[in-house]
């Protein structure tokens, strides 16, 4: 091993990344070689100097504080999830009944709704995951405070396709804000609501979207559950935008799109024709 | 209260590590945050899966990069591409760290540099280096994490880090400009 090829490797010998072969030989030339020996010298003098005292930054509290939250309820959610995910198989039920007789389409819930994974599920999956961000503030609304028309007009110079949001005046029903959320690089509206204290999210996705992601027929309404949370996913036969509703509060979510008549009516409806 | 889980135990010790490495890839706070959080969900998922060769540092690094190279590609109304220097298939770095000497560090040495300097000039190096850098030297990292986390053979971690180090060497001995003003004042 001559100067040349210990000065290539100096940097694996003070990183202590050489094999022992490779080592003993180094050694063995720093013995013979004061040039060598005083080079390695230096190295070790730096990284003592400056390498060894570099650090990460610390992470800001306001982060740390909400990045622990995300952890704990990540960890918590599992744990608690099963004897949740029973719970919520019975208020899907009853929100699937309801949608049905609200008007979204007699003849559209003849499939199951418990149905093996596909894009669909994929979807329900990327909603829950985005209303996760949106109440636990990971992901800051990009506009808040503002009525829903006003909303709508500033989703609608921003968005390539036409949103219209519900504003229904209820009691029950409090419109949060929202933001664009990129969904498979397609840009979505992601809105936020509260429906009696609850945290509820609809995203609207237009036909593109269900393009990208593979969805082969077109979902005109279904229910999945993903997470814990209900995710009801529907389309406009007329326009092709697509809806999807997250929630953990079963049908009472509905009353972001229907008046609290409307889904009491429905459910009579229902009830009348069993 | 329950006790924490062994992932949760994990990140809560590499946090800052894992946000720094967020924030270096990203370079936006808010976009950081997004990062880190989808990593931890899919670490969370994957725990089951995790890499022991590997140590769970280098591994949550990994997942943090793939996440933001698939957000790359995927955003791509608002960057057109991938940066080369993140993508899989980037072209190797041509020259051999057999033929990269290192400078010599007794300027630096004379100078007596502080620690923030270095980290500022760390901070100006092009992006392959500065990444490689970053895990060696401030996280700890050995080259084969390195190359995992990088999806690059042993070679050219280790010539990214050559030139890196040597690249960040000749920006430390080089005079700032007042430096130069206060010799003249001196006269010398």
């Amino acid at each position: 091993m001559d100067c040349n090829d210990v000065k290539a490797r100096i940097f694996s010998y003070v990183d202590g990344e050489l094999g022992a072969e490779a080592l003993a030989e180094m050694e063995t030339h720093f013995t013979g070689c004061e040039g060598c020996s005083r080079l390695v010298d230096l190295e070790l003098r730096f990284q003592a100097a400056y390498t060894r005292r570099l650090r990460p930054q610390l992470v800001p509290s306001q982060i740390r504080e909400k990045l622990t939250r995300v952890l704990a309820d990540l960890t918590a959610g599992t744990r608690a999830r099963p004897r949740r995910a029973l719970r919520k198989r019975v208020a899907v039920a009853a929100v699937a009944a309801l949608f049905v007789a609200v008007g979204a389409g007699a003849a559209l819930l003849a499939e199951s709704v418990f149905r093996s994974r596909g894009s669909l599920v994929d979807l329900a999956e990327a909603a829950v995951e985005q209303h996760q961000r949106l109440t636990r503030d990971v992901l800051p609304p990009d506009i808040h405070g503002v009525s829903p028309k006003i909303a709508e007009d500033w989703f609608r110079k921003r968005l390539n396709f036409n949103i219209s949001l519900p504003d229904l005046p209820s009691e029950r029903l409090k419109f949060r804000g929202g933001r664009i959320w990129h969904l498979n690089g397609v840009e979505t509206a992601a809105l936020g609501y509260e429906v009696e204290g609850s945290d509820v999210s609809l995203f609207i996705v237009p036909g593109e979207a269900y393009r990208k992601l593979g969805l082969k027929e077109p979902p005109r309404f279904r229910l999945v559950t993903s997470r814990g949370y209900d995710v009801i996913v529907w389309r406009s036969q007329v326009n092709g935008v697509g809806y999807a509703l997250v929630s953990e509060i079963g049908g009472r979510a509905c009353v972001v799109c229907h008046s609290p008549e409307e889904i009491h009516e429905s459910a009579a409806t229902l009830s009348a024709h069993r | 209260m329950t006790e924490p889980s062994d992932f949760e135990r994990l990140v809560l010790e590499q946090l800052d590590s894992l946000w720094n490495y967020a924030l270096n890839l990203t370079r936006r706070s808010d976009q950081a945050q997004d990062l880190l959080q989808d990593a931890l969900a899919r670490g969370f998922e994957r725990f089951e899966l995790f890499d022991r060769s590997l140590s769970f540092k280098a591994w949550m690094f990994t997942i943090i990069r793939h996440i933001h190279v698939d957000h790359l590609r995927k955003s791509d109304a608002l960057r057109p591409e991938t940066p080369e220097w993140l993508a899989e298939g980037a072209a190797e770095i041509s020259e051999s760290p057999l033929y990269a000497i290192p400078l010599d560090p007794e300027a630096i040495l004379a100078h007596r540099e502080s620690v923030e300097r270095l980290q500022e000039a760390i901070r100006h190096l092009p992006a392959e280096m500065r990444e490689v850098i970053e895990l060696r030297d401030i996280e700890g990292l050995s080259y084969r994490e390195i190359a995992v986390i990088v999806k690059r053979p042993m070679g050219t971690v280790m010539s990214r880090l050559y030139r890196g180090r040597n690249l960040l060497r000749s920006s430390l001995v080089e005079q700032k400009p007042e430096d130069k003003s206060a010799e003249s004042h001196r006269g010398l």
